[in-house]
């Protein structure tokens, strides 16, 4: 017991097995769903590599020094926004976004990089010297580290992963401390741009919102003032650039504001969906015999669906077994943003549990018919190697800031 | 309370609640779908499945420069078998039924034994109207057996043009795995000529029914009363540049021959008609091809499957010789009172280079006219080969022309450089030189190419890309858009042209080679050429243009193992010629009907 007590000192099992159990369900998943399908059947065998490879680069992630983190920020960052701005100019369309560098018979979605640059860009911003949380110049440089990725990929156009950047972004600065003032500050732009393209009565609207909330605050005038203006000029702006683009650019755009215009029947998915959850029962219809998995009414299943097979496979148990784990997960990182070494390595950890949190109520809210459907695919069960090896990446580093948090530098 | 801090406790107790919360929310949802609703979602998966059934789209059809259909649909049933429900008992009737050899449906189930079972399998296209009233009757003692309505290509509108036209077939595994998010398997893709490269045009996009299904894909009606249903949007239609007529014509004419004709609009590089003899029967590939049509077409010595037109290279003979007499006109050389004496051939070291006949005093229009070949070894000494192969050049040999179908050759046009690859650096002597001025040697070039290069002889070396498309009409908004033409100047002064051009008059109109093509009413210009063959007798050869003064078809006619090619090419060119240009008197006044609105486009592919 002595040595098991060292090891759970220096590596978390209470976060690694929940991951290697949720690996292992999705694999069985994967397996399931590609079984005798005349063009994913090979997704099994690749998904095994994948996860080979993801287990043997987060031993290398957990291994590093903790200050290699914060050192590699920029850079990591620099790469990220790079990658994105050529997938736009030469990636290649799947499921009409382009978000893909195809390396051999391999894709690569720079989006995921993105993820882990952006997360470690803010933190390190973020908590650099004497940061003020609630001064205009350094939360305007945190809000552009964090927007201008969403942008970029706004343009791929990939709905479900900018908005996950966006909620890494606000949560990031919610914990470093910002007021509510400076929230709203912060937010208030943002909403009065998407609303001055969907028409002029909910952009006044939105106005007469940001004017209320104002007066509510109950700030110096001069300073209600700028305010009103920089939303005003937000919508003016955004609504002028949203005109001189081209119609494609323009209809992403709104696709994206729309996310219920699905032009591939989201709404058959959904439905086909709760049927397998919902079908399921208690016990599931067992391994290999969901007739809704195998008869392929959802397409694509091992990716944004992968929970339906689970549901159907394995029933309510298999279903809350899945939640559980990530619950667990969730709960570690939670206890472990408490007593991290310092703030780079709480922030760093509250970023991973924003994402993967994110990740999964969307994912899960939309296979259960509890969200919106919007694409995303569930941490460490869907297929997928990049997608994998980012989350195991991230799982690497906040076990290494466990490993670190007792130490003194 | 201030809790604007890093971290603050406050802002711990909300993410924590929203955690909870979320899993609590799941965990309820979840409960209710699973365990309370279970019987009714059981029975939704059960009984109550939706299935996306996938609508083929029609392809576009082809119609000839004058609205005239070429190529069109017709609707046909496909019998398909799914082999999850399926009795393998019932294959001998099926065969029998089908007129199928026996184990013949087996061998298509084990090919295809990778895809799912539940995926229908096409087993035979076609299928007469009598086998789908004999299906109907028995249908309850056939499970897994069903039909589906398709269209296929219909050819039945006179011509051929399966050299040009290509043809569909279903999807092969390679292109598949690269075209995964475009094509399903099963889907027909085009595979050769015009059906391949406009083949985005032409498909159209697939329509789904929603159709609720049982366990067992036994369909019990519409999934709401089809509102979430895609129509199917048929393939843009495509008009060609060809001239039916004119083809019909070709194609008569090369009945019981081999060769290639290529006619092309000169100002234009519109495509007027383009034959490859022998042809096949594109109506062979609309069905499942048998194996038996295929080894016919592969080994037949006559090699019907060859795309002659574009793709067959052979020596062009003396049609060849306007490119020395224009290169050397414009170099200076020689200009039009230059003369030589024709004693009946030309010495060249130790070879002695014959010619037809003693022509004896010569000038480069006469050269033409009556075909000298002596006036030519002589001039291509002079000229030499690099200027020579420049000329070649410029009138396009020696490269493909780009024409929009993906069957074409570049031919070869000798330069120091080919010659020093092949033979050496020392290999090779100047004699080797000599016979290409004639059009013989290691020259090699393409019906298309030659076509091509009458085209420019008419219209003074302006002409525009050889192409086949005119206009298409987008299904969806019902508008024409015309594709503009990729004019060029090949830049070579009028005054040569005017000689070169004379003297291919004379060839038809004074004393050449043609006259037995001379017509009363309409001005041919031309040059007949003999190609020499190491296979075999040589081939016949003509190119040319009509009416001389205004060009409006150019031509170029290959029929193989015929000899001269004043007795067996120049007619059938004078024919095709006749055709497309006495109809275009006739048709100045037939109305065509309403064409949907024009639009300009550069470029169609």
């Amino acid at each position: 017991m002595h040595i098991n007590y060292k090891l759970q000192d220096r590596f978390d099992l209470a976060i690694f097995l929940p991951v290697v159990g949720l690996i292992i369900l999705g694999l069985l998943a994967i397996y399931s769903s590609t079984l005798n399908h005349p063009t994913a059947s090979g997704n099994f065998q690749k998904q095994v590599i994948f996860v080979v490879i993801s287990l043997i680069v987060f031993f290398i992630t957990f291994s590093l020094p903790l200050q290699s983190f914060k050192k590699f920020a920029i850079l990591l960052y620099c790469i990220s926004i790079f990658f994105l701005i050529a997938v736009l100019a030469v990636g290649k369309t799947v499921y009409g976004a382009k978000s893909w560098f195809g390396v051999g018979g391999f894709g690569f979605q720079p989006s995921e990089l993105a993820k882990l640059g952006t997360i470690l860009m803010l933190s390190y911003w973020l908590t650099y010297k004497n940061r003020d949380i609630n001064n205009f110049k350094d939360i305007g440089v945190a809000l552009l580290i964090g927007t201008l990725p969403v942008l970029l990929i706004m343009l791929e156009p990939d709905m479900g992963t900018s908005i996950v950047f966006l909620i890494i972004t606000i949560s990031l600065v919610f914990w470093s401390g910002i007021s509510l003032f400076g929230l709203f500050v912060v937010l208030s732009p943002g909403i009065v741009a998407l609303a001055s393209i969907l028409g002029t009565y909910a952009f006044i609207a939105c106005l007469l919102l940001v004017v209320a909330v104002l007066f509510f605050f109950k700030r110096d005038l001069f300073n209600s003032i700028t305010i009103f203006i920089v939303n005003l000029s937000a919508g003016f702006f955004f609504d002028y650039i949203y005109k001189i683009l081209k119609p494609h650019q323009q209809k992403r755009i709104t696709s994206f504001l729309d996310p219920l215009a699905d032009p591939l029947g989201a709404g058959y998915n959904a439905l086909q969906a709760k049927v397998a959850i919902g079908s399921g029962g208690f016990w599931g219809k067992g391994f290999l015999s969901g007739n809704q998995t195998q008869l392929r009414f959802i397409p694509e299943q091992w990716t944004d669906f992968i929970y339906c097979v689970i549901g159907e496979e394995f029933g309510f148990i298999g279903s809350i077994i899945v939640i559980s784990l990530f619950l667990i997960i969730f709960l570690r990182l939670f206890k472990l943003s408490a007593i991290a070494k310092d703030k780079f390595s709480v922030l760093v950890t509250i970023g991973v549990l924003t994402l993967l949190f994110s990740h999964f109520a969307l994912n899960i809210g939309m296979n259960v018919g509890i969200t919106p459907v919007i694409g995303l695919p569930l941490p460490f069960l869907s297929y997928g190697g990049s997608f994998q090896l980012i989350n195991m990446v991230m799982i690497g580093i906040v076990l290494n800031i466990y490993r670190n948090r007792k130490l003194h530098t | 309370m201030n809790d604007n801090y890093f971290g603050s406790l406050s802002r711990r107790r909300i993410v924590f609640i929203v955690f909870i919360g979320f899993f609590a929310v799941c965990f309820a949802q979840l409960f209710y779908m699973q365990i309370l609703q279970q019987p009714i979602y059981s029975v939704k998966s059960d009984e109550n499945s939706v299935k996306p059934i996938y609508q083929l789209a029609p392809r576009g059809i082809f119609f000839d420069r004058n609205h005239q259909v070429l190529v069109g649909n017709k609707p046909s049933f496909t019998l398909r078998i799914t082999p999850s429900t399926y009795d393998k008992n019932l294959s001998p009737y099926l065969e029998a039924i089908l007129g199928m050899s026996s184990g013949y449906i087996d061998k298509i189930l084990k090919l295809n034994q990778s895809y799912s079972k539940f995926l229908p399998r096409k087993i035979a296209k076609d299928v007469s109207f009598k086998v789908i009233a004999w299906y109907e009757e028995n249908s309850s003692k056939l499970p897994g057996v069903d039909y589906v309505m398709e269209t296929q290509r219909d050819y039945s509108f006179g011509i051929n043009g399966s050299h040009m036209f290509g043809y569909t077939k279903e999807i092969p595994h390679e292109v598949y795995q690269k075209r995964k998010n475009e094509y399903d398997i099963g889907d027909e893709i085009g595979f050769g000529g015009i059906e391949k490269t406009y083949e985005d045009y032409l498909r159209g996009a697939k329509g789904i029914k929603y159709m609720l299904v049982d366990a067992k894909q036994k369909t019990i009606g519409r999934y709401e009363d089809g509102n979430e249903d895609r129509a199917t949007i048929k393939g843009d239609d495509l008009i060609l540049t060809i001239d039916k007529d004119a083809q019909r014509v070709a194609e008569e004419a090369f009945k019981d021959k081999r060769g290639a004709i290529v006619a092309i609009e000169p100002s234009t590089g519109e495509i007027l008609a383009f034959l490859s003899a022998p042809h096949y029967n594109l109506e062979d590939f609309s069905k499942v091809t048998s194996n038996e049509v295929w080894r016919e077409l592969n080994t037949n010595p006559e090699r019907p499957m060859f795309n002659r037109a574009s793709m067959s290279t052979f020596a062009p003979g003396s049609t060849y010789k306007m490119i020395s007499a224009i290169a050397a006109l414009e170099e200076g050389i020689i200009d039009s009172n230059y003369r030589i004496t024709c004693g009946g051939g030309y010495q060249f070291g130790d070879r002695y280079f014959k010619c037809l006949h003693v022509h004896g005093s010569v000038d480069v229009e006469t050269s033409i006219e009556k075909s000298c070949n002596t006036f030519y070894y002589s001039l291509v000494n002079k000229l030499g080969l690099e200027l020579w192969s420049k000329y070649s050049k410029k009138f396009g040999f020696g490269s493909k022309t780009k024409i929009d179908i993906p069957e074409e050759s570049g031919g070869i046009v000798p330069s120091t450089e080919y010659y020093n690859r092949v033979y050496g650096r020392n290999g090779w002597t100047k004699g080797f030189v000599i016979s290409l001025g004639i059009g013989q040697g290691e020259l090699n070039v393409t019906p298309l190419q030659l076509a091509q290069y009458a085209a420019l002889l008419g219209n003074y070396g302006k002409a525009a890309r050889p192409h086949f498309l005119k206009s298409y009409i987008d299904t969806k908004s019902n508008e024409r858009y015309n594709v503009k033409p990729q004019y060029y100047d090949i830049g070579i002064s009028r005054k040569s042209f005017d000689i070169v051009r004379r003297a291919m008059f004379l060839v038809v109109n004074g004393a050449g080679t043609a006259t037995n093509i001379k017509m009363p009413d309409i001005s041919i210009a031309g040059k007949t050429g003999t190609a020499q063959n190491p296979h075999g007798k040589e081939h016949s050869v003509f190119v040319g243009f009509a009416p001389y003064d205004n060009p409006k078809i150019a031509i170029a006619v290959i029929v193989e193992n015929a000899g001269f090619g004043s007795t067996a090419a120049a007619p059938l060119a004078r024919d095709v010629i006749k055709a497309y240009l006495q109809k275009g008197k006739k048709d100045e006044v037939k109305n065509l009907g309403p064409l949907p609105q024009q639009t300009e486009v550069s470029n169609a592919h």
